[in-house]
């Protein structure tokens, strides 16, 4: 019986990527389907004047402190959520090692996010 | 009464060790559940099949059969459900001892790992133990498992690694857990937290759909998740 020994009975660091897995998959239902709305959508058909994202008015938006919470959200929780699908596909196909497929999947995530923050950094100055 | 084809796929280890399909026609009508079509090709047609059964009525929990490749209960399926051919195959990701007679140690250990009974060394209550419908409701879905096992055919996870504890043993866990009769969470959260415990998880549902009493494994072993995630997080403040 697999019952009682130290080793089987080691805590799973899932709760991390599950938790950036539950955060990302509200965002991806409900902050990103909003986005796409009015960036891909509504300004482009002309419904919201075109002058509401006008440079200077986009750029002072996205580099301010709700410009943050706004990448964050539709960027780098929905990146973790689609990372943790693709690991555990990757998983349900047999293909790979699981240790390895998580440093690639969620370190891409990781490395996006990251690139999104230089970016955001590099502008805010 | 009209004739249906029924396939059995049959394992005869001590004659070859291949299985192999085996075509029976069995007379139905509307009330021959497969387990009835079993019993037929049992006694009047080959004394050899092997299978098991008890109570007929979807209690006993040991006729769990594939049927067209879904966990079924042989009790409470019926061949007037299937229009087209039956096969009917041992309940796939368990070892076949023989015929349609799996091997179910691993289901019973990993049963009996969570600790499926109340714990509870306070004294109080030695006598009988006191409980609110309000109290009782929040166990009681989680509560009806007859141990079939039709939920860990019907699991993918369980099959890709037969070390995960699976829908039945995590949902029992989850049943002792909230039940205000029981103190044993604490012993039982250590299993539940494994990588083989509620991780090994991945929401794919078909269990809950195939469970024969609704007993719903799928929510049972994600609110494990929050659990073993609260579990996680105490941890970290509480060192």
């Amino acid at each position: 019986m697999s019952n009682n020994t130290s080793d089987k009975m080691k805590r799973s660091d899932e709760p991390i990527w599950w938790g950036l897995f539950s955060a990302g998959g509200v965002c991806f239902a409900v902050f990103v389907p909003a986005a796409i709305l009015f960036i891909a959508l509504l300004i482009p058909a002309g419904i919201i004047s075109t002058g509401a994202v006008s440079f200077e008015r986009a750029q002072s938006m996205v580099f301010s402190l709700p410009g943050l919470i706004f990448i964050g959200v539709v960027i780098c929780l929905p990146l973790f959520h689609a990372a943790h699908r693709i690991r555990h596909g990757l998983h349900d196909l047999k293909l790979g090692k699981e240790r390895q497929n998580k440093i690639v999947t969620y370190g891409c995530a990781a490395l996006i996010s990251a690139l999104a923050l230089v970016g955001f950094v590099i502008g805010a100055l | 009464m009209t004739i249906k084809q029924i396939s059995i796929q049959r394992y005869l280890p001590e004659q070859g060790s291949a299985p192999y399909w085996q075509e029976f026609d069995v007379p139905f009508d509307d009330s021959t559940s497969i387990l009835d079509a079993l019993n037929y090709v049992k006694e009047e047609l080959d004394g050899s099949l092997s299978y098991r059964w008890s109570c007929r009525m979807a209690i006993c929990g040991s006729c769990g059969v594939m049927v067209n490749n879904t966990p079924k209960l042989g009790c409470n399926s019926f061949l007037r459900e299937y229009q087209g051919p039956v096969k009917i195959a041992p309940l796939a990701h368990f070892p076949v001892e023989k015929d349609l007679i799996i091997d179910m140690t691993l289901f019973l250990d990993h049963l009996a790992a969570v600790q499926p009974y109340l714990i509870n060394d306070s004294g109080e209550g030695s006598d009988t133990f006191k409980q609110t419908p309000a109290q009782m409701e929040k166990y009681k879905q989680f509560s009806g498992c007859i141990n079939c096992g039709l939920c860990y055919s019907a699991c993918p996870q369980f099959g890709l690694n037969p070390e995960f504890l699976g829908p039945a043993a995590l949902t029992l866990a989850h049943r002792y857990n909230l039940d205000s009769r029981d103190q044993g969470k604490k012993q039982r959260m250590p299993q539940m937290n494994r990588e083989e415990g509620v991780w090994s998880c991945t929401f794919v549902g078909f269990c809950s759909e195939v469970c024969p009493k609704n007993v719903d494994p799928a929510a049972a072993v994600n609110q494990g998740k929050v659990e073993s995630a609260k579990d996680m997080l105490i941890g970290i403040f509480k060192s």
